[in-house]
């Protein structure tokens, strides 16, 4: 089992008024799934997914990843799991706007100490695999919001993490680029058993997905 | 760590019009500190060369306790002897005996108290400037023995001119009193009072034989080739004369007053530098800090996707040095642009003649650039850009990564 989730609960408190968004979730995810976790909005799944990427930190209850509870350990070894295990793909493209599509995509790899040579050859390598190897040197605001999201799923992807956790990526994009998008994740976990699993109420995303889990008010429902 | 210094200086370029602000105010205000630190140290050259080539010199040899009591009794005998010593040790360096002494100097009219200096008139010239101050009449001539040369202010306070006689009393090495007549053959105008009103000169000869020295002085005084060399000097003429006897002390022990008015001056400087340095850390704080606030939801992303926080601080810490070191290159330019071309023009300050000239300074003034103050200014400045970086550094490493992406 790659993840194992136990009793997980969140409680969000502003001042003394404490508001539950996640309540006793138990879940377990295989190595190479493409998994949707779908709801309404303010059902928790945002608030799930941050935890399982060891960006949130949890009220109660255990996230095991490969057996390590990654909500026990220091910010800095939380970094590090991120930064070796993890891929991200945001809503908002969130690319770094003073770096160029193929140095967004190296950056990661740069961190993991990955030599000049080699990250920019995987850079430019998974540019072209996501359609945009023509692209390579433009800027964010140079490129439309599908362009952007790919150029995030380029760098999720090109640090070969074992999971990619994707929070509703295909919000800000039109049906057709969306479509495209989710359709590249497919390829590239089938072609390289990476583990995706998406937060979103988007249909065309819920049915792609290899396994669905639904989320009301924090709770799994049956 | 080029990654890091790339999106750093992506950044600032990202913000053209904040970050021309900020490093023109960090380059005018280095620049201003450069050229006001040049300023200072040209007038304090002007006033330490004019004060110490009017009676001082740059260093004096005396017999030991000459200094504290100037007493006709503490002298040296042989002169010529510590002078040959110093001469084939350093031969660039000028050397000239005095006899120094008190008394009283009389007109038909009139009597004051006075210090009589007896100068050689062939060597004295190479120490001092006294031949050039002359107001009228000329500087004494060493086959004249009752000839003498008095202030202006005293001149006029005796009511005597040039030709004129006057009679100066003081009592003699031996003890017996030292009365001589001699004749006006030069008014100097120094520009400061108190040697215009209470010294006179005569030849060293006259000296000797008024105060019965034969082969003897009060003082050595010494000119260098560089006045600033003068403590060094100093220390190395007193290893080099050790166990005569003697001592040797540069101007700043000499005049203390004059060391300390510089010191103080100084002290005004790190004022001002203080000043430019608050200036510069608030314009790089500001930009700095507005462009992290800026990118709280950036921070965030890079945080999320595993930066470390040292990488952030980093990020951040260049970002605030690059504005430091264009603005300092900036200052750097303005500053040495003025410097070198008041250097060379001088500037003009005749309206404050007066006050000037009672600080030994002249009416323009020619900045002298220092490479060390230029140094120290474009590191404090760099030093400054760093400290600033710390309070936006710390708050862009510390962000929650889910809160800073959250944030618009």
């Amino acid at each position: 089992m790659l993840i194992q989730i136990r009793n997980l609960t969140k409680i969000y408190k502003v001042d003394s008024i404490e508001t539950p968004a996640l309540r006793g979730i138990n879940l377990d995810i295989e190595r190479g799934e493409f998994l949707t976790i779908a709801g309404p909005s303010g059902s928790g799944k945002t608030s799930l997914l941050n935890i399982i990427g060891g960006l949130d930190t949890l009220t109660s209850g255990a996230v095991l990843y490969e057996n390590t509870d990654i909500t026990k350990i220091s910010i800095s070894r939380l970094a590090s799991f991120r930064l070796k295990q993890i891929g991200f793909v945001f809503q908002a493209y969130n690319l770094i706007n003073t770096l160029t599509a193929v140095e967004n995509v190296e950056y990661v790899m740069l961190l993991q100490g990955v030599d000049v040579k080699t990250r920019r050859q995987r850079a430019v390598s998974m540019l072209e695999r996501v359609g945009l190897g023509e692209y390579i040197k433009r800027f964010p605001n140079e490129m439309s919001g599908g362009q952007q999201q790919r150029v995030a799923v380029a760098r999720a992807i090109a640090a070969h993490p074992k999971v990619v956790l994707a929070d509703e990526p295909t919000a800000n994009l039109d049906s057709k680029s969306g479509e495209a998008l989710i359709g590249l994740m497919r390829q590239l976990n089938e072609e390289k058993n990476i583990t995706f699993i998406f937060s979103t109420h988007d249909k065309m995303v819920m049915d792609k997905a290899k396994r669905q889990v639904f989320i009301r008010d924090g709770e799994i429902q049956k | 760590m080029f990654t890091f210094i790339k999106i750093a200086l992506r950044n600032i370029i990202r913000n053209k019009r904040r970050s021309l602000i900020t490093v023109s105010a960090v380059g005018f205000g280095l620049g201003a500190l450069i050229f006001i630190w040049s300023f200072v140290d040209g007038a304090h050259i002007q006033m330490i060369e004019n004060y110490t080539s009017l009676l001082t010199g740059h260093i004096q040899i005396h017999s030991r306790g000459f200094n504290q009591r100037e007493q006709l009794e503490i002298n040296i005998s042989n002169p010529q002897e510590i002078i040959n010593i110093i001469e084939d040790e350093s031969p660039l360096v000028e050397a000239s005996p005095r006899i120094k002494a008190f008394g009283l100097i009389s007109s038909p009219e009139y009597s004051s108290g006075i210090i009589i200096l007896g100068v050689d008139p062939l060597q004295e010239i190479k120490v001092s400037s006294l031949h050039k101050r002359l107001k009228s009449g000329e500087f004494l001539d060493e086959a004249e023995s009752n000839e003498i040369v008095i202030g202006e202010s005293l001149a006029r306070n005796l009511n005597v001119s040039l030709g004129d006689k006057v009679v100066i009393m003081s009592q003699a090495f031996d003890g017996s009193i030292a009365a001589g007549a001699y004749y006006v053959k030069g008014v100097l105008d120094t520009g400061a009072e108190e040697i215009d009103k209470s010294v006179v000169l005569i030849a060293y000869d006259a000296a000797q034989e008024l105060f019965v020295m034969p082969d003897r002085a009060s003082e050595i005084v010494l000119r260098l080739e560089n006045v600033e060399n003068s403590p060094a000097e100093a220390l190395k003429f007193r290893q080099l004369l050790s166990g005569k006897g003697l001592e040797v002390l540069p101007w700043q022990e000499i005049s203390p007053i004059l060391k300390q008015w510089i010191e103080f001056d100084n002290g005004f400087i790190w004022i001002i530098v203080m000043v430019v340095m608050i200036v510069v850390a608030i314009g790089i704080l500001n930009t700095v800090l507005m462009g992290v606030l800026e990118r709280t939801r950036e921070f965030g992303i890079l945080l999320s996707i595993g930066t470390r926080r040292r990488q952030i601080i980093t990020t951040v810490a260049w970002e605030s040095l690059f504005l430091g070191v264009i603005g300092s290159l900036i200052g750097l330019c303005i500053g040495y642009f003025l410097s070198v071309y008041f250097g060379t023009a001088g500037i003009d300050l005749s309206v404050f003649t007066q006050a000037l000239s009672s600080f030994y300074m002249e009416a323009v003034i020619y900045p002298r650039l220092s490479l060390g103050h230029l140094l120290t200014s474009m590191a404090l400045v760099l030093f400054t850009s760093i400290i600033v970086s710390v309070y936006p550094a710390w708050h862009a490493a510390n962000l929650k990564p889910v809160e800073a992406i959250r944030s618009i």
